[in-house]
């Protein structure tokens, strides 16, 4: 038997529905819709090309069942710029050239968000950290790091402005 | 993967009867990380997985006991235990240990019932937490008992718990007059799991050894305390030789494995090492007051 159910759920603070197979994660959930920032890479929650925010938590999406999110809020890189303008921290990572393929780039830009909103003024130590989950093949961590602090100080500056 | 069932109980005594079946396909979900982990490369087909999360709010709290004794709910989930100033306060060992456990969005999902009842030999929390000297509440189709960690393991991914048996608690007690350190050792495996895992509390008075406690992992089958190494210890002084002595008995005693981490024999040369250098650095990190 292979049947699937309709979740209802927030997505990207809009209402959304999907009908789903039982062994679904989060991952074939977007992809069902049509949304592609999250992607697959390593499939075990080492690399974070995956991330997405459950009730504004960051999980991997590729070890999330797609079930779990019925009656909850998922937001994916995708929201960040619905007002059409990038998020501080997109535009860091443009700015800082923090990226060559931009694979892995949704997912280091949807962890930054997190970190900054816990921690405004975050050391290299602190970044390093909270990154230690997400892989660049591309090797940008340098720059990722520089594109951190830079959208840090960016989003300081607009809340005392 | 193949079609399976998510159930959700809203109380703990429900889960318990759900899981109390013959059926293998049957688990209990917590965090999912390491079921999903298991259901994507095939190690286990679920028929029906038995979430825990409506179970949560009684379950999850973390609080401290009159004797100073920490109490955590089965289904805390690492970042919160890792973030919980109560937890920082009576062992701020645990949440050292959690800076190097996966990465944040694993702990942000993973429980630390889960973290337990997973039973992976490599896992940081059970040797941190046995050397801490804590137990665990489980609660099965038979009622309550204690278990301490330290016993919590049977073998490679099997734990003593019983069908039907759900952790609901780990209790630390108050670890004043204790100093403690967990050193792990990665060797660079295409996985990254830890070759070995060394966890050491010391209680020191007056320059000898009262008591100790010395749990290593990951280089042998199970979670194992060094028994006769700890005997080493007792009543001796700190010094490097109580700390060879120390570490030779902890090399006769520990069954290491041959894995893609390194040769047995190479991780009983590590245990040598990390056992030295755990309780040196034990000793100069002090007792917690
Ligand atoms: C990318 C990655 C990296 C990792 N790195 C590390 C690391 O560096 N160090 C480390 O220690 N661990 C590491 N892990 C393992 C991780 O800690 C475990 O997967 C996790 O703690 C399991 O908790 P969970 O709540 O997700 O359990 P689940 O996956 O939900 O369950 C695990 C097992 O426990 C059973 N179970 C769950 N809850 C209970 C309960 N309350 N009572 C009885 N049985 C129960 C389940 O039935 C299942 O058999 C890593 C995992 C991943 C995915
Ligand atoms: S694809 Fe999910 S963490 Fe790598
Ligand atoms: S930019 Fe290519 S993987 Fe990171």
């Amino acid at each position: 038997m292979d049947s699937s159910t309709l979740i209802r759920f927030t997505l990207n603070g809009q209402p959304a529905s999907a009908r789903i197979k039982s062994y679904f994660t989060v991952v074939d959930l977007l992809q069902s819709l049509h949304l592609y920032g999250a992607r697959e890479s390593c499939g075990q929650g080492l690399c974070g090309c995956c991330t997405v925010l459950l009730d504004g938590v960051a999980v991997s999406g590729c070890l999330t069942l797609a079930q779990l999110v019925g009656g909850r809020s998922l937001t994916t890189v995708e929201s960040l710029d619905q007002s059409g303008i990038l998020s501080p921290v997109q535009q860091a990572f443009i700015d800082e050239g923090a990226f060559q393929c931009g694979f892995c780039t949704p997912g280091f830009v949807l962890m930054v968000h997190q970190l900054l909103e816990r921690n405004a003024d975050p050391t290299d130590d602190e970044i390093r950290d909270h990154l230690a989950g997400n892989l660049c093949r591309c090797a940008a961590y340098p720059e990722i790091i520089r594109a951190t602090k830079s959208a840090a100080a960016r989003m300081r500056a607009a809340a005392t402005a | 993967m193949r079609d399976f069932e998510l159930v959700r109980p809203s109380s703990l005594a429900e889960a318990i009867a759900l899981l109390d079946t013959e059926d293998g396909g049957v688990r209990a979900f917590s965090g999912g990380t390491g079921l999903m982990l298991m259901m994507k490369t095939g190690v286990f087909t679920p028929t029906s997985l038995v979430r825990l999360d409506g179970i949560e709010p009684e379950h999850a709290a973390i609080g401290i006991d009159d004797d100073g004794s920490l109490r955590i709910g089965a289904l805390a989930t690492l970042s919160t235990v890792e973030h919980s100033p109560i937890v920082q306060k009576v062992a701020p060992l645990i949440p050292e240990a959690m800076k190097r456990l996966a990465n944040v969005r694993v702990r942000n999902a993973a429980r630390i019932g889960g973290n337990l009842a997973h039973g992976d030999p490599h896992m940081d929390l059970p040797p941190v937490l046995a050397a801490l000297h804590a137990s665990v509440r489980a609660v099965g189709p038979d009622g309550e008992r204690t278990i301490a960690v330290e016993d919590l393991f049977a073998g490679y991914y099997e734990t003593v718990l019983g069908r039907g048996e759900l952790l609901t608690q780990v209790i630390v007690p108050s670890q004043a007059g204790w100093a403690s350190v967990y050193h792990k050792c990665t060797t660079r495996s295409a996985d990254d799991w830890p070759a070995l895992g060394v966890a050491v509390s010391l209680r020191v008075v007056d320059g000898v050894i009262a008591d100790s406690r010395l749990m290593v992992s990951a280089a042998t089958e199970k979670l194992t305390r060094l028994v006769t190494a700890e005997a080493q210890l007792k009543g001796a002084e700190t010094k490097a030789e109580t700390f060879a002595r120390a570490a030779d008995a902890a090399v006769a005693e520990a069954e290491t494995i041959d894995d893609a981490r390194g040769s047995a024999e190479y991780k009983s040369s590590l245990l040598h090492v990390y056992v030295r250098r755990a309780l040196r650095d034990a000793l100069s990190r002090g007792a917690l007051q």
